[in-house]
């Protein structure tokens, strides 16, 4: 490449890097005539799509934190240049960490950071690539699913759009996606769904189950179904 | 008059078609109305699970999907990003889309994506950097290539040639197709001041092998390239134009914000089928 066109691409990645800065774009280039107002609009137009995509990725976080620090969070994060992957909405993947590693210090709630993973993890459950069988041949767990751990009763909360600040206490949150609808689905893991997802990890039948645990039969099936019906467990046929 | 590059490369017009969008993931499927083709933002796709991934399924089994990127990053000063170009190769064929497009542009800096389609100089040394990367990137996927004009609404230092002159020497020093944007051709007249047409002869059209429709949003100062609104009746005349000088030529209406309804969509693009049928008629 050209030493000029070099030069160019060096001085419009300092002015993306801060867009306030648009005088020093100008100075790297003498007698450039364009006008600013227009060439800012690439400046906005670049923070506007890091903006746009925290928002719609973590809407509860930006509640939780509340609009002024919202923006403090974004500029801080943006700063550290997540745009590492042609698809945008990965630039949300590292935000929950940062958000652990900000907390203290800029005074957060609680349970901000683990709200944060929950929305990430949300999104990665939805798009997730791993492939869903259509039939099985046994019970087997969803692919998708994958399980968090926080010290805050997020799924209720989450459940309820995030009004107030989430109750305290251990919970075990499993997301899915539902192999038909392929909406995101959560819930706070309770016995039956744990005893699905175990049945199918360890080839357990309903009848071994009941014997082992006096649990009549009847109820177990009727626990599977309804994880089958949830799509956390896909079962044959 | 069917362009020579689409002759050199046996591909036919295709009609009007328009955009998967995420708004349409669900309905554009079972549509009952008129569309010859379907456009897809390959980066919806290549790591996307799910949803768009069911979409796109049930639009290839109905439809030709033609392959639209924004990521290529074609302009930019890095290296051509490997994981992207082999899923984007991957795509292409698994949907068998004829040829596939990006635009004349950069959208990455130091590594990181900016997620915008960013002017570059209109200079012979862009077109020295540009045309080698065009030349790689129809190596590796190994189709039929067009660039897009893109809108811009700064001419960026260091130009030295007009846009017309810019997009003639990387088209033809790449030997790569072109995707005519009228609307994009319109806003820049607007923005900077010249005759349309006069641009439109300047262009090589005998490489034009799609073309974009799309709405715009005028500002006091400026005309942003928004895609949120109609075709104007300016950009259809303009379309007109085109049609007359490089015959029958793949529409699509890009509509990507503020969408009606995927019906106000297909309304326009039955509005491009018409004049392309129109002046076939001829
Ligand atoms: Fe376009």
């Amino acid at each position: 490449m050209k030493p000029g066109l070099r030069g160019f691409f060096d001085s419009m990645e300092e002015y993306f890097a801060d867009p306030g800065q648009v005088d020093r774009l100008y100075a790297a280039h003498p007698g450039w005539e364009a006008s600013r107002s227009r060439v800012a609009i690439y400046g906005r137009l670049v923070r506007h799509h890091v903006n746009a995509t925290l928002e719609k990725l973590f809407p509860l976080t930006r509640g939780g934190v509340g609009e002024e620090r919202w923006e403090e969070l974004v500029r801080a994060y943006e700063a550290l240049r997540p745009g590492t992957s042609f698809e945008l909405n990965r630039m949300g993947e590292g935000f929950p960490g940062f958000l652990a590693d900000e907390a203290e210090r800029r005074g957060l709630p609680g349970y901000v950071p683990a709200l944060a993973r929950f929305e990430w993890t949300d999104f990665e459950v939805f798009s997730s690539m791993e492939p869903v069988p259509e039939r099985v041949e046994r019970l087997t767990v969803n692919p998708t699913l994958a399980v968090l751990e926080h010290p805050f009763r997020l799924c209720a909360y989450v459940r309820a759009k995030g009004k107030g600040e989430p109750a305290a206490g251990q919970e075990m949150a499993l997301l899915w996606r539902h192999p038909e609808t392929l909406v995101t689905m959560y819930m706070a893991a309770s016995d039956r769904a744990l005893l699905a997802v175990k049945m199918a990890m360890e080839g357990l039948t309903p009848e071994g189950v009941a014997s082992a645990t006096g649990v009549p039969e009847a109820d177990i099936r009727a626990a599977l179904e309804e994880c089958v019906k949830d799509g956390l467990v896909l079962a044959p046929g | 008059m069917p362009s020579s590059y689409a002759r050199r490369h046996g591909l036919k017009p295709l009609g009007a078609g328009i955009g998967l969008r995420r708004e349409f993931y669900a309905q554009l499927p079972e549509t009952t109305r008129a569309l010859d083709w379907v456009e897809i933002i390959p980066e919806n796709f290549l790591t996307l699970g799910g949803r768009p991934q069911r979409a796109l399924e049930a639009c290839a089994e109905r439809w030709t999907v033609l392959s639209h990127g924004v990521a290529l990053n074609v302009g930019g000063p890095g290296p051509l990003d490997e994981d992207y170009l082999s899923r984007l190769k991957a795509l292409v064929e698994r949907v068998d889309a004829p040829f596939f497009s990006d635009h004349l542009c950069y959208t990455r800096l130091g590594g990181v994506y900016l997620y915008d389609l960013l002017p570059l100089p209109f200079s012979e040394e862009a077109v020295e950097h540009v045309v080698p990367r065009v030349r790689e990137v129809m190596d590796r996927v190994e189709r039929p290539f067009l660039l897009e004009n893109p809108s811009y609404y700064a001419r960026m230092p260091g130009g030295t040639l007009e846009e017309a002159t810019f997009l003639r020497h990387v088209a033809e020093q790449a030997d790569c197709g072109l995707l005519l944007d009228v609307n994009n051709v319109y806003v820049n007249s607007q923005n900077h001041g010249y005759e349309p047409r006069a641009f439109v002869d300047a262009l090589p059209l005998e490489r034009v092998v799609q073309i974009h429709l799309a709405g715009h949003e005028r500002q006091p100062d400026v005309i942003l390239d928004t895609h949120g609104a109609e075709v104007c009746d300016e950009v259809w005349e303009l379309y007109r134009y085109v049609l007359e000088r490089t015959g029958p030529v793949s529409t699509l209406i890009e509509w990507d914000q503020d969408i009606p309804s995927m019906d106000a969509v297909l309304d326009e693009a039955d509005r491009a089928r018409a004049v392309l049928a129109e002046l076939e008629a001829r």
